[in-house]
């Protein structure tokens, strides 16, 4: 075996290596640069929905007509409600109307990413938007600094704040609302 | 009833109504069938690139020190190849959403230590069962099938939150027993291996695994009093007296380590993953300062005290001084490594055709600068790389998890593989006295290649439950 040989095995054994270790960089860059916003459709009620108008998203929905859950309580009705015994958590605007989640003891991350519990993926959702938390007897949303925002019942979401039942929670274009 | 267990597949989202029992059945089978594949086919094929740089390394080391390839190490180094798919396909079935990085790197880590001990083998005429490196292939596939064990067993991480207290007397108990007469052994000064028959084991490898599933399970419980109160001096606020216990009764820990078994970098591991875990989990600078000072005051009197530890001192400051140079226990060792890495440059003389073998510990303590002389500086620090990338996945494991065992355990263990490869190479090249740590993956050594892969294992786990989350996609 000739020295040019053995140079050019030990160069080529280097290459490979660093290969390797680029190959896992690209792999993970969704986690480094973070998950690919997707373009709304242009039928999507951007202009209603844009959060920075909290007003007009600030009057509870009415349960849609296609919902399959029955008609809520009108939120606020009940603002001390004990949270707790909410046991889902169902969409009530935006592209998923009327899916509804299961909710266990858990807390259910809110987010872009497709580590997340509830994954929203639209252009105002950030990457790890919000958290949802059962903390003593209540449901809590927690905003993590989140660009456009976390939007319970209209007000935009700053410090954890407890969910009562019915009131809908607004991230993004998508709202849901805790029910029993 | 929903249970955390149960709660990763997707079936519990449940369709509109009016879309029929039917086409709820349907979705349901097609989000299970969808799920698995991603993550592992990824998997897949980082495995067999690194199996592919595993076994051309071996044949690279025999090349330039044989300059011929004889097949039995290459053999061997297929069966471990083997035995990773049989890892990945088991992972398939039973923690199909973990994450896709580890195996490959632990892998690939494992595979380039075995290959320069091969190396280091070659160069001291061992072979057969008196070889290191075949030994190290053994204790690599026994490691390998200890961390499937803990893979299935420990279905859910949740479950090693209630054992906390068991993980604690275990890690201590770990700990103690190399002091034990009978089953103690000294080698180099350092009191830390165990002997039964013909084996030799270093329980405080097993023991940080221990400690770390403690310390997340204690913290989960008592951070809020750990980090609520106190008063406020300058711009931090230091804890009460009366919570000072814990941290207390690790430093003294430590302080015994470090004074009765004469290991300065196990007993700086403990204190430190303690230190980053009650940091994280209470978020207060002031902890880290407090133990810091506590730790560095304990370690500055152990200098003027301890001869062993003002000996690694002078050896550090002053190692090319000829008279330390030449002393019994004196830098001879670390100042053949510094040769050593100089001789490699910057891409190494390539392997198989460096001189390795000059420095004492070649395979175990100083594998680092074995693998920097024939690789060079991008080789070491492509190493360097891999290590960050395994750290960093658990880090990116932790801070994803749901909850907060999970998060603290996730950190714990990634923290204390990244802290090791610190200690380890900044003792090689320097940076800080010379400890005698080994290099996760890396080293020569039955009980550190366990412990690190359960390590792995548990961070696969980890990683499964965590992104098995979501439950609702809304795009």
């Amino acid at each position: 075996m000739s020295e040019l040989t053995l140079l050019v095995l030990r160069i080529g054994f280097l290459l490979l290596l660093w290969a390797f270790i680029f190959a896992v960089v690209y792999a993970l860059r969704s986690d480094l640069f973070g998950q690919r916003a997707r373009r709304m459709p242009p039928e999507a009620p951007t202009a209603s929905a844009f959060p920075s108008s909290p007003i007009s998203a600030a009057p509870p929905r009415p349960a849609p007509v296609t919902s399959p859950v029955s008609a809520p309580v009108p939120a606020g009705s009940a603002p001390g409600a004990n949270s707790a015994t909410a046991t889902r958590l169902v969409i009530v605007s935006g592209s998923k109307q009327g899916q509804e989640l299961a909710l266990g003891g858990e807390p259910l991350t809110i987010g872009r990413s497709s580590e997340s519990g509830l994954v929203i993926r639209d252009d105002y959702t950030s990457t790890h938007h919000a958290r949802l938390m059962l903390w003593d007897e209540n449901w809590v949303i927690q905003d993590l600094d989140s660009t456009n925002g976390t939007f319970l019942n209209g007000a935009r979401v700053t410090v954890p704040t407890p969910v009562p039942l019915n009131t809908p929670v607004k991230i993004g274009t998508t709202s849901f609302e805790l029910r029993r | 009833m929903q249970t955390p267990t149960d709660a990763g597949t997707s079936p519990q989202v449940a369709a509109p109504l009016g879309s029929g029992q039917r086409s709820t059945f349907t979705n349901t089978i097609r989000l299970r069938l969808r799920v698995p594949s991603k993550q592992r086919n990824l998997e897949l094929v980082l495995l067999i690139f690194a199996s592919i740089i595993n076994v051309s390394a071996i044949a690279l080391v025999q090349l330039g020190a044989l300059h011929k390839i004889e097949g039995s190490m290459i053999g061997l180094t297929i069966g471990l190849a083997v035995l990773g798919l049989v890892f990945h396909v088991v992972l398939r079935f039973f923690a199909s959403q973990a994450d896709p990085f580890i195996l490959p790197v632990s892998a690939l880590l494992n595979g380039i230590g075995i290959a320069e001990i091969h190396r280091l083998d070659i160069g001291n005429k061992l072979s057969g069962l008196n070889a290191i490196g075949v030994r190290q292939v053994m204790w690599t596939a026994m490691a390998m099938v200890i961390a499937l064990a803990v893979i299935l067993l420990v279905r859910n991480h949740r479950v090693l939150q209630r054992y906390r207290y068991v993980a604690m007397f275990v890690g201590i108990l770990l700990l103690v027993l190399p002091m034990l007469p009978g089953i103690g052994s000294t080698k180099f000064g350092a009191r830390l291996w165990i002997e039964i028959g013909p084996f030799s084991f270093q329980p405080g490898e097993l023991a940080k695994i221990a400690l770390a599933i403690f310390f997340a399970g204690y913290l989960v419980t008592s951070r809020d009093s750990l980090s609520m109160v106190g008063k406020k001096i300058l711009w931090m606020r230091f804890p009460r007296a009366r919570d000072l216990g814990p941290i207390l009764v690790l430093w003294a820990a430590a302080m015994a380590v470090l004074i009765f078994q004469h290991d300065l970098g196990t007993s700086l591991l403990y204190f430190g993953l303690f230190l980053v875990m009650i940091y994280v989990a209470t978020g207060r600078v002031s902890w880290v300062v407090l133990g810091l000072g506590m730790f560095l005051a304990g370690a500055f009197v152990a200098s003027r005290l301890l001869s062993y530890v003002s000996g690694r001192f002078d050896n550090w400051l002053d190692a090319f001084n000829p008279n330390i140079y030449d002393a019994t226990g004196g830098s001879y060792q670390l100042v053949q490594g510094i040769f050593g890495l100089a001789h490699g440059g910057l891409i190494g003389t390539g392997l198989g055709e460096g001189r390795p073998g000059i420095v004492p510990l070649a395979e175990s303590d100083y594998i680092v600068a074995s693998l920097g002389e024939e690789l060079g500086l991008a080789g070491l620090f492509a190493i360097i790389a891999l290590y960050l990338l395994f750290v960093s996945r658990g880090f990116r494991i932790g801070f994803a998890g749901q909850d907060d065992f999970g998060r603290l355990l996730g950190i714990g263990l990634s923290f204390v593989v990244g802290l090791q490869v610190f200690i380890v190479i900044g003792g090689i090249t320097r940076v800080i006295p010379l400890t005698g740590l080994t290099t996760p993956f890396l080293a020569a050594g039955g009980s550190s290649l366990v412990a690190n892969w359960i390590i792995a294992a548990l961070l696969l786990r980890l990683s499964d439950s965590v992104r098995n989350q979501p439950r609702l996609v809304v795009e």
